[in-house]
């Protein structure tokens, strides 16, 4: 065998530095790949969050999605700020209750709420979109402009039933999505999956949701290792160009790489007797402190209903 | 050439893959880390390869530091990865190329050859894995040997003076093993630093390497000679590498300590 080693594996390479010579440049193309790769912390961290102990921690998952539905369908009826901005208070005090870090659940709530809320709903503040009395004038015009169905006044600006209708919106997104974290932060995703039943969703379509979720996670596996093999045998910088198609290749490989677990998995779940039919475990039964904080929680919304 | 100094790794802050971890490897030594599943073997050798860095702890190759600091450095960058080659268990995760031969080309490019100089190693690296046949084919249409070959080819172009391979014999057949077993032993007579990470105790015996012994506490339990550690019957069972099982010979169950290949006393 050593007579067919190729003579430049016998030579070692000696470079004349070995350090220095400026910074080797990390496309934003791996950067992304490295934040999708941190995807397993991220899901590692809501499930050990998830985990915990707490009033609404140890709840029954049912209880939780439907106290869930009830609130989000409240917070979609008002039409006041007032009762917006009570839910809201409701809501932190909920978070605080569970013992959840209240600055990392409020950064990415208040997040979603600036991007998804006040963002969006912005334009409104205008009295171009929303008629109303003028509060801060941010343009002035010679004259006021009709066309087709618009109508442009002289002066244009912040109006006052504009800031309402901003401050209802981004009130609601808050407000959904607070509800929304705090129940995913409070129940394991598996739990949430199941109690998804109470709904009458198929077993089939629970089953999906479950695969769905765990394969994210396998993949995501999948490209955080290729990209460290790919890291391994990288000696210097890698070009956007080169980096873009090197992705393009790995997501072929990952769809060729998923086609043929689709198959597999549907191999096992056939050897293992699957039919046609899904069959999940049934929950547990609700217990007297289940029905206990359920109707609280009951009680909580009807009155946000009612304010 | 290689020292690992209070090595300690964890996996999300929260489950400890390395704990306290010292290893030192010199230059041409072949070094064998055994331990059982999750013990922290592919960490371990993670670390050396400079794709994970340690929590806690000092490693240095050839002196220097290695930190994620040193490894953005341009020169540092293509002298480590040109010295240290790694392969993965997972040949799939490794092979990213279109063809076989793109495969082998991607490192010698990297570290800046010409082409000809590439496409020349290639075709020497072909020769010697016995894959010339394989040259344009893609590497999602050979057999698993094939592809164990062909990631091994793609470090070999590069010409590292340091080898990590991480359970190189998994999943391949007894000729693919003795193939690779040969070609790793060939490699380290021509100076070649060889680590291997493996739980395989046979290939440990077949390699005599000087061998590392994980724990299931992520610790190196014990450092020593392939005989001093396959013969240790006490620490192999502690660190769950052989256990007790019955089986039949000659219509007759008995049982002894697994592995065959050392224990099997009759």
């Amino acid at each position: 065998m050593k007579s067919n080693i190729p003579p430049f594996l016998l030579s070692s390479f000696n470079p004349a530095h070995t350090r220095g010579g400026g910074r080797a440049d990390i496309s934003y193309l791996d950067k992304g790949i490295r934040s999708f790769a941190a995807l397993f912390t991220e899901g590692y961290a809501l499930w050990e969050l998830s985990s915990r102990r707490s009033f609404l921690h140890d709840l029954d998952a049912r209880i939780k999605i439907v106290f869930w539905m009830l609130l989000i369908v409240v917070i979609s009826l008002k039409r006041a700020v007032l009762p917006e901005a009570a839910i809201f208070i409701f809501m932190f005090t909920l978070a605080a209750l569970c013992r959840l870090n209240l600055i990392a659940f409020y950064k990415k709530v208040l997040m979603l709420g600036f991007v998804f809320g006040f963002l969006i709903s912005f334009p409104s503040a205008f009295n171009i979109f929303v008629p109303g009395t003028v509060m801060l004038p941010v343009i002035t015009l010679s004259r006021m402009h009709d066309f087709w169905i618009y109508h442009i006044p002289q002066v244009i600006g912040i109006t006052d039933s504009g800031i309402s209708l901003v401050s209802l919106l981004t009130l609601r997104v808050l407000n959904s999505v607070s509800v929304s974290f705090l129940i995913l932060y409070t129940t394991p995703f598996t739990d949430i999956v199941k109690a998804l039943k109470v709904f009458r969703v198929p077993d089939t379509f629970l089953i999906i949701i479950s695969m769905t979720y765990k394969y994210i996670f396998t993949f995501a596996h999948i490209v955080s290792d290729m990209y460290l093999a790919k890291k391994a045998r990288l000696a210097g910088s890698n070009d956007s160009k080169e980096a873009r198609e090197w992705i393009a290749g790995r997501i072929a490989f990952v769809f060729k790489k998923t086609q043929l677990e689709c198959e597999e998995v549907f191999k096992a779940m056939n050897a293992r007797g699957f039919s046609g039919d899904i069959r999940l475990y049934h929950h547990r039964d609700l217990t007297g402190r289940d029905w206990e904080i359920g109707l609280v929680l009951f009680a909580a919304t009807v009155g946000c209903l009612v304010l | 050439m290689i020292k690992l100094n209070n090595i300690y790794y964890s996996y999300y802050q929260k489950f400890s893959a390395l704990a306290d971890v010292g290893l030192a490897i010199g230059s041409g030594e072949k070094v064998a880390v055994i331990g059982s599943n999750g013990s922290g073997k592919s960490t371990l050798l993670q670390i050396i390869a400079g794709l994970l860095f340690p929590s806690k702890g000092d490693y240095y190759f050839h002196d220097t530091a290695v930190t994620e600091s040193a490894l953005k450095e341009k020169n540092f960058l293509r002298f480590f990865r040109q010295k240290i080659g790694y392969v993965f268990q997972d040949s799939d995760i490794q092979l990213f190329c279109p063809t076989v031969i793109d495969e082998l080309l991607f490192g010698p490019l990297q570290i800046g050859l010409s082409r000809e100089e590439a496409m020349d190693r290639s075709i020497e690296i072909l020769q010697m894995l016995k894959i010339e046949n394989l040259k344009d084919r893609p590497t999602y249409m050979i057999s698993g040997g094939e592809k164990k070959r062909v990631a091994l080819g793609s470090v070999l172009t590069m010409n590292p003076d340091v080898l990590l391979l991480d359970e190189p014999t998994n999943g391949l057949d007894p000729r693919t093993q003795v193939f690779l077993l040969e070609l790793v032993l060939s490699l380290n007579e021509a100076g070649k630093t060889i680590v291997i990470a493996t739980h395989d105790l046979s290939l440990v015996s077949e390699l005599h390497s000087r061998v590392a012994v994980l724990s299931e506490e992520h610790r190196v339990e014990k450092v020593g000679t392939a005989d001093e550690i396959l013969y240790d019957e006490e620490l192999l069972l502690k660190v769950n590498l052989i256990h007790e099982h019955i089986h039949y010979h000659d219509g007759q169950a008995h049982s002894h300590l697994h592995s065959h290949y050392l224990f099997h006393k009759h």
